[in-house]
């Protein structure tokens, strides 16, 4: 139970423990759910497809990567989300750097933003639909509204945490309120809002998608939610499997930004 | 098993101790640790020794190995060379007679002063009324009744120490370890605290061993302190503090007292050159590496 | 502090966000009798709020709350139980830490709302399903907080315990448990307002439920006002519920 007193350990055993068993571990992890898997898919025991063999998903998988209309609607989800989160997040930047700032303003508003956040977003999708109309509008406005609230809450937090000393510089050197902003508040709010900006992105996405499985002809959501209308399982799961790849490399890359800049720092 | 607890031992001050030897016994003491600039010794052949009811301080500049001396007297660090003993008794792993005060903030921010201090016995199995007539005995004797109710959130940091001291105390140890304790505090509440210590120390009879880098702490608490060299840490004098018991803060003011720390720090301040030599020159090696 | 500066500090900005708030909706009504906003994308406030009874009453609105309810309350048990215990297992055993923990992380990060039409076909369409996409969207956030609790509990408070010579049991249950339990609050916060989300969205998008499923129902009938009052009784809960969860935090934890 006592310490073994080691100060560092070498780099090929991290926490003491040799990196080769995680690996192994990890693989044995995946061949036990892929083998369960297909051992589910053969065996019958469920609704026809409901699991499909690996071999299906595999086949699908291939075939929607082939498919140029995929393409097209993966563009146009993307479009749709990137417009969403340039409106949701300046918007939010702004809201939040105004709350933080000032003390007066986050106790008359921060309130509604914070017990705002947590609400299903997309039971605003009626209205949505009936201010933007059926096409890209109401699906970027729901992205929209998704993602403003994360932002605007850790920014108005980023803006609390922000060393006083460093504001107090800035006013000594009788910096403008843009100066202000763009050279003080936020790089020293970095991380708070690179966070706001993950956590943005994932609702985003998922306002975003849930719009476009419940009223679209375009996008990544309409496709999936027709592949379930035809019963098309593989197609569905394939799907299925190229958006949570897509949505977990992009977080990744969020947060590795997010690092990358405090390694730089020290 | 946690320590024993038995009833609570009133104090014969004119009492002689029943053992005739050390209670604590370090025996040529080695401790390395493997870094990646190589193997480091942190404590070099340390031999001391602790009478029963004896203030032992231990002092020495940053970097002499006190603190893992510490870890290693009770029993948080092993794969050592030498021996501890405790009572004749060889150690492996924590002690049941040793009780250890941290340096840093140790008392649990979620219970309450009479739950944290009632801790150990809580553990050692004994009733709800027993052990909290017990732990109010300790709350009372740091000086803290009245805040038993009270969170250590709401408490001050001299305070939260003095709970942390209580919370040893309540589970009797033979031997009481302290590493630096008031390290965090400022020098005033320092001095006072260094009085609870010697007023509890003196009722108890309570054998303490106090590593410090305070030499006013040392010598105002101390019987005997033993100054350390700088790494690898070995015992470079055991100075005698023959100032008169019972003592109390006031005590630094007496021209003894400066002697002592005179000479204490003429030791100390050998040690504490090389050591911030020897650490500049490292910074340098390590700059030019790069 | 005296009643001027409490009244400034305080009072002056609430009210100050309550008055912003009636002179919008004011605004919006005079711009819709004005004509200057279509009253057929946009009712009048007054609208909304003569149909809240209407809503209220004829809507059963209580009886799908208590479904709403009932399908997050079964959610949380299930999310709570597992996603703690998710967390304390992968704390116990290292190597399994190590290998699953950035995948749990990959999960917390992906739209897992998106399965839904596969658990339509699994678990058909019943409340099933909605507690099923509630417990899945919920559990990783709370077995990560869970084990980040419980591996960030400070050094000196576990060595306290290695100096009294604790058991690994007591060690667990009366240092780290209670240790990490702030950060498993907010694990646990965090896993019901995925869960939460989740269920009210998955009643609206497949017409089945409760508060969700309503608001879906009245947009399809094009009932303006019922929609715009349903989707405000909808905030209106979400924020009961969050404020009663910080109370109840605050309660269990008289500590901070």
């Amino acid at each position: 139970m006592a310490q073994t007193g080691r100060l560092i350990l070498p780099a090929s055993k991290p926490f003491g423990v040799p990196l080769r068993p995680v690996t192994t571990l990890r693989i044995l992890i995946i061949a036990a759910v892929l083998v369960g898997w297909e051992a589910l898919a053969a065996s019958g025991l469920l609704y026809r497809d409901v699991v499909p063999s690996l071999l299906a998903i595999v086949r699908a998988l291939v075939a929607t990567l082939r498919d140029p209309a995929f393409y097209f609607h993966l563009g146009t989800t993307a479009y749709e989300i990137g417009i969403a989160m340039l409106i949701g997040g300046l918007s939010g930047l702004a809201v939040g750097i105004a709350l933080g700032g000032s003390k007066f303003l986050s106790r008359a508003y921060e309130a509604y933003l914070y017990y705002l956040g947590p609400c299903p977003k997309i039971i605003f999708f009626p209205i949505m639909i009936m201010w933007f109309g059926v096409g890209p509008g109401s699906k970027i406005a729901m992205g929209a509204i998704s993602c403003f609230f994360p932002v605007a809450l850790n920014a108005a937090g980023g803006m609390r945490e922000i060393d006083k000393v460093l504001i107090r510089v800035g006013r000594s050197f009788r910096a403008s309120t843009w100066q202000m902003v763009s050279k003080i508040y936020l790089p020293a709010m970095r991380h708070p809002v690179i966070n706001g900006v993950r956590l943005g992105l994932g609702v985003a996405l998922i306002g975003t998608l849930l719009a476009e499985t419940k009223l679209s002809n375009r996008g990544i959501g309409f496709l999936v939610i027709q592949a379930y209308s035809i019963f098309n399982m593989p197609q569905m799961y394939a799907l299925l499997i190229i958006l949570f790849v897509i949505s977990i490399g992009a977080n990744s890359l969020i947060g590795r930004i997010g690092r990358l800049d405090s390694i730089k720092r020290n | 098993m946690a320590a024993v607890v038995g009833p609570l031992q009133h104090i014969d001050v004119n009492r002689k101790p029943a053992t005739t030897g050390p209670i604590l016994a370090v025996d040529n003491l080695v401790k390395r640790f493997e870094t990646p600039d190589g193997v480091l010794t942190a404590v070099d052949h340390v031999s001391l020794g602790v009478a029963p009811g004896e203030f032992l301080g231990v002092i020495g500049p940053s970097g002499c190995g006190k603190s893992t001396l510490f870890n290693v007297i009770g029993g948080l660090l092993d794969g050592y060379e030498g021996t501890v003993q405790v009572a004749g008794e060889r150690m492996h792993g924590p002690h049941p007679s040793i009780g250890m005060i941290f340096q840093e903030e140790s008392t649990f921010p979620w219970r309450n002063v009479l739950d944290n201090v009632a801790f150990p016995l809580e553990i050692a199995g004994m009733g709800k009324s027993e052990r909290y007539e017990r732990a109010r005995h300790f709350v009372k004797l740091v000086g803290l009744d009245g805040f038993e109710r009270r969170y250590p959130a709401e408490l001050s940091g001299g305070m939260r120490q003095r709970v942390s001291m209580a919370r040893t105390l309540a589970a009797q140890p033979k031997i009481l370890l302290m590493d630096e304790p008031f390290a965090s505090l400022d020098e005033q509440t320092r001095l006072l605290l260094g009085d609870k210590v010697l007023q509890i120390q003196q009722e108890l009879k309570q054998t303490t061993l106090l590593i410090t880098h305070n030499i006013t702490e040392a010598v105002q608490l101390s019987d005997r302190v033993v100054v350390m060299t700088y790494r690898p840490g070995k015992v470079k004098r055991i100075v005698d503090i023959a100032l008169p018991r019972p003592r109390s803060s006031e005590i630094v003011s007496s021209e003894a007292f400066g002697r002592y720390v005179a000479q204490i720090w003429a030791d100390l301040r050998e040690e504490a050159s090389r050591g911030l030599q020897e650490q500049e020159s490292e910074k340098l090696r390590g700059a030019e590496g790069r | 502090m005296t009643a001027v500066a409490l009244a400034r500090t305080r009072f002056a900005p609430a009210a100050l966000g309550l008055f912003s708030f009636v002179v919008l909706i004011a605004l919006v009504e005079l711009l819709i009798r004005i004509g200057l906003i279509n009253r057929f994308i946009v009712p009048m406030p007054s609208d909304i709020i003569a149909a809240f009874p209407r809503v209220v009453v004829e809507e059963h609105v209580l009886q799908r709350f208590l479904l709403t309810a009932s399908e997050a309350f079964s959610a949380s048990i299930l999310v709570t139980i597992f996603g703690v215990a998710g967390g304390v297992l992968l704390h116990r055993y290292r190597l399994l830490r190590l290998a699953t923990e950035t995948w749990v992380a990959a999960v917390a990060a992906a739209p897992l709302v998106l399965m839904y039409p596969l658990y339509l076909v699994i678990f058909g369409r019943s409340a099933l399903t909605i507690v099923m996409m509630g417990f899945t969207a919920g559990l990783a956030p709370i077995v990560l907080k869970t084990l980040e609790g419980l591996s960030g509990t400070r050094r000196v408070l576990i060595n306290v315990g290695r100096s009294f010579s604790l058991t690994a049991s007591q060690q667990f249950w009366k240092i780290l448990f209670p240790a990490a339990l702030p950060t498993i609050f907010v694990g646990l916060r965090l896993g019901l307002i995925f869960s939460l989300i989740n269920i009210v969205g998955v009643e609206f998008l497949i017409n089945f439920g409760g508060l969700g499923q309503l608001i879906n129902e009245l947009a399809e009938r094009y009932d303006l006002p019922g929609t715009y009052a349903a989707i405000c009784f909808v905030i209106l809960v979400s924020i009961c519920v969050f404020i009663i969860m910080e109370r109840l935090e605050r309660w269990l934890r008289p500590a901070d």
